[in-house]
């Protein structure tokens, strides 16, 4: 007599997967459309990054650190130049604090941009995907225009910045920031007030606030179950500590927090209009003066060497707080040791609470809701008993889109 | 578009997308081709969710120990004709990531390359040219 | 047929911060007190940034091992902290590992780095767990144990974390002494070279 004693599935996705940056691979246990229990794999795209930064010197590292991720390819940069300016006393100039956060801020509306698409994308709201990339490419011009590339910006040097932004330049980047203005009330209208949005998101995902503090989330994520931890205001690097920030949390918008998808959507929305308030008041205020505490690189290289010390640099990235360690011995010119801590090594774990209960549809969207990629390809494999099914990207996507049009009914 | 090419195409050319590595910023590139400033859905180029309906693999990043068995399955799950294009620096000569022990690329030595794209990301319009080549090349092979 | 959502509400916020906050000499003064000599050194960096040059504070704190999870334990009844990363230096015969903390975020600029340093010998690479107070430490942990080799004792996880599972054992990336340098030779690849061949 045959009898069914197994209830729940394996579905391993990934590690070709497009909800994330990288490939990482998920391993649910699903009974039924729900899922019961989750595991991640990490170390498919391990370049051995940090091992190899201990073999360069400090100016070769900043490139190094700019292709850890081509989406924050100005705040790796930004934390690692930071903990070498801690751990050997570099003061940088006051003009190159205030430029470092304009390019920040342009870094974290395009990433929101980006994400806001993927999510639609997720949903299966293509036609919003379209409208906000077309927006981002607005911010990518701007950006190409102050640094002369669109992704990786090299714009970072130990102890100030590379190009400064001069008077001519101005009424270009106070264009584009008044098309944000008149554009974002019609963002924040398609994400916010939209009833096929609030459907898939409202009550999906849930990070509590317990949660949140216990799994060290960073970012939007931790910040939309309310706890406020935002490091441009808790501990604020550059210019943050004259520009007046504030913790960007959901309840400024709706009253109330409940730690959902729908409450990330409006954290980051309210970001990207505080960037931008946050780029003109930057502008506006910068100080005059030297751009680079050290113009000459042998001598700066000459004088790292010499010093030893540890040091950490934190700055907030659109993801979340990313922490460089470094160690220099003051005999050789490659650091002792370097640790990079990128905002998503923080966020792996609340994917767990967070998936746990949600139907198969939802994986796409609560993964990519703590901000994902659209990089990656994806393939999903579901293990039936010794069957094997397999459920492409596409169809994966196909079963979230028909769940959007189911709830529409 | 490229020389060589008809003013009709036989068919529309479906791309497949895997990362071996990369750091993104050559995949936000590809997706930026597709949207609307570049709008390369207009040709018929789509980037489709499975290798199996794909005529153009486009791989990006250096390739990884993991990776790299799973690149060469999905290039062998692609129906011939095909056409596989390497984006990016790293993908190409493995760039600031050419010392490492974890990695066994560049992606020619794990796949027959046919198309080199440089560039660190290679803008959307070059990413496009390369695209509009892999077709060139494909309409010749198909023609013979 | 709608499906209906079942809404879950966020717990309660059952990890409060206490209302007293310490100034950084206070907390170097309260460890001193608890630990005495255990403590081995305590250092207070302050810099500042921006043109009202407001000052931020780092703590930096060596402390003996025998006490390390007794001063986790501390420090989460002061305040509930935010663990960022734990960073490991190889130093020939012991192998340091930083913790680094985040305490009393959620105001304005009252936030301190807190790292603590702690040394264990290369002979007996071991140390506790700290996943029981800060769960979300559990990454960190699997890192240190395939990249410096440190043995963590009562991980609940101990896989391997970025590694490939080909990689052969034993050999931990992140050391510097002489016989990892021979086993990565092994596994390393100079892809300039590799193109020149051809």
């Amino acid at each position: 007599m045959s009898q069914i004693t197994k209830t729940t599935y394996q579905l391993p996705i990934g590690p070709i997967h497009p909800a994330l940056k990288e490939p990482v691979m998920f391993k649910f246990e699903i009974d039924g459309e729900k899922i019961i229990a989750v595991d991640v794999e990490l170390g498919h795209v391990h370049r051995a990054i940090e091992w190899t930064g201990m073999r360069r010197n400090p100016i070769q590292i900043i490139y190094l650190a700019e292709r850890i991720c081509g989406i924050c390819s100005f705040v790796h940069p930004m934390a690692y130049c930071r903990a070498v300016e801690n751990a050997c006393n570099i003061q940088v100039p006051e003009r190159a604090d205030y430029l470092r956060v304009v390019h920040g801020e342009l870094e974290r509306i395009a990433s929101h941009l980006l994400w806001a698409g993927v999510a639609a994308h997720e949903i299966g709201f293509d036609t919003v995907l379209f409208l906000t990339w077309e927006m981002r490419e607005k911010v990518l011009d701007l950006i190409e225009y102050l640094t002369g590339n669109r992704v990786t910006k090299a714009i970072l040097m130990i102890g100030g910045v590379r190009r400064d932004i001069k008077p001519e330049n101005i009424p270009k980047i106070k264009e584009t920031l008044e098309y944000f203005k008149e554009n974002y009330k019609k963002l924040s209208h398609v994400f916010l007030d939209d009833k096929t949005f609030k459907m898939r998101s409202q009550g999906c995902g849930i990070l509590t606030y317990e949660d949140a503090l216990r799994l060290c989330a960073v970012g939007p994520t931790t910040r939309a179950s309310g706890v406020k931890k935002d490091v441009r205001v808790d501990q604020p690097y550059a210019a943050y500590s004259d520009l007046d920030v504030d913790y960007m949390t959901p309840d400024k918008r709706t009253g109330e927090i409940n730690g959902d998808v729908y409450d990330r959507i409006i954290v980051r929305l309210l970001e990207v209009k505080q960037s931008i308030e946050l780029i003109e008041r930057a502008v506006d205020q910068m100080p005059t003066g030297d751009i680079m505490s050290e113009p000459k690189i042998p001598k700066l290289l000459n004088y790292i060497k010499k010093t030893a010390g540890e040091g950490i640099g934190r700055d907030e990235a659109p993801r979340g707080e990313v922490i460089h360690y470094i160690k220099f011995d003051g005999v050789n010119e490659q650091p002792f040791t370097w640790k990079v801590r990128a905002s998503t090594y923080a966020n792996i774990l609340p994917w767990i609470p967070m998936l746990k209960g949600q139907q198969i549809a939802d994986i796409s969207i609560v993964a990519a809701s703590t901000d994902p990629c659209m990089s990656c390809t994806n393939r999903v494999t579901i293990i039936d008993k010794n069957k094997k099914y397999m459920l492409d990207k596409e169809q994966l996507h196909k079963l979230s889109v028909e769940k959007t049009r189911r709830l529409m009914r | 578009m490229a020389k060589g090419l008809p003013k009709s195409f036989k068919k529309s050319l479906w791309v497949f997308h895997c990362n071996s590595g990369s750091c993104n910023g050559c995949d936000i590139e590809i997706i930026a081709a597709l949207c609307p400033r570049y709008d390369v859905e207009r040709f018929g180029i789509k980037l489709v969710g499975t290798p199996r309906h794909a005529d153009a693999l486009l791989v990006t990043g250096p390739v990884t120990r993991q990776q790299a068995e799973r690149v060469k399955l999905v290039n062998e799950q692609m129906p011939d004709p095909k056409v596989v294009i390497a984006i990016g620096n790293c993908g190409n000569t493995g760039d600031v990531f050419y010392e490492s022990y974890n990695l066994v690329g560049p992606i020619q030595d794990v796949l027959p390359v046919d198309i080199h794209v440089i560039g660190c990301p290679p803008r959307p319009e070059n990413i496009i040219h390369a695209v509009a080549k892999a077709w060139t090349k494909l309409e010749t092979l198909e023609g013979k | 047929m709608p499906e209906k959502k079942t809404k879950k509400k966020p717990a309660e916020k059952t990890v409060e911060t206490p209302n007293k906050q310490l100034s950084p000499e206070e907390i170097v003064t309260y460890f001193k007190d608890k630990f005495t000599t255990k403590i081995k050194s305590a250092e207070i960096k302050k810099r500042a940034t921006g043109s009202k040059k407001k000052e931020f504070v780092n703590i930096w704190m060596k402390i003996d091992k025998s006490i390390f999870k007794n001063f986790i334990e501390h420090l989460c009844n002061l305040t509930y902290p935010h663990l960022a990363v734990c960073s490991g230096n190889d130093l020939g015969n012991q192998i340091e590992l930083v913790y680094s903390f985040s305490i009393y975020y959620g105001k304005h600029l009252q936030e301190i780095s807190l790292n603590v340093g702690v040394e264990v010998p290369k002979s007996k690479p071991e140390i506790e767990t700290i996943c029981d107070w800060i769960p979300g430490a559990l990454i960190t942990e699997r890192e240190k144990q395939e990249m410096l080799g440190i043995k963590i004792i009562g991980i609940p996880d101990s896989r391997r974390l970025f590694l490939p599972d080909d990689f052969p054992k034993n050999v931990y990336p992140w050391r510097k002494d002489e016989q990892t340098k021979k086993e990565i030779e092994k596994l390393y690849k100079n892809l300039h070279e590799g193109a020149k061949k051809k």
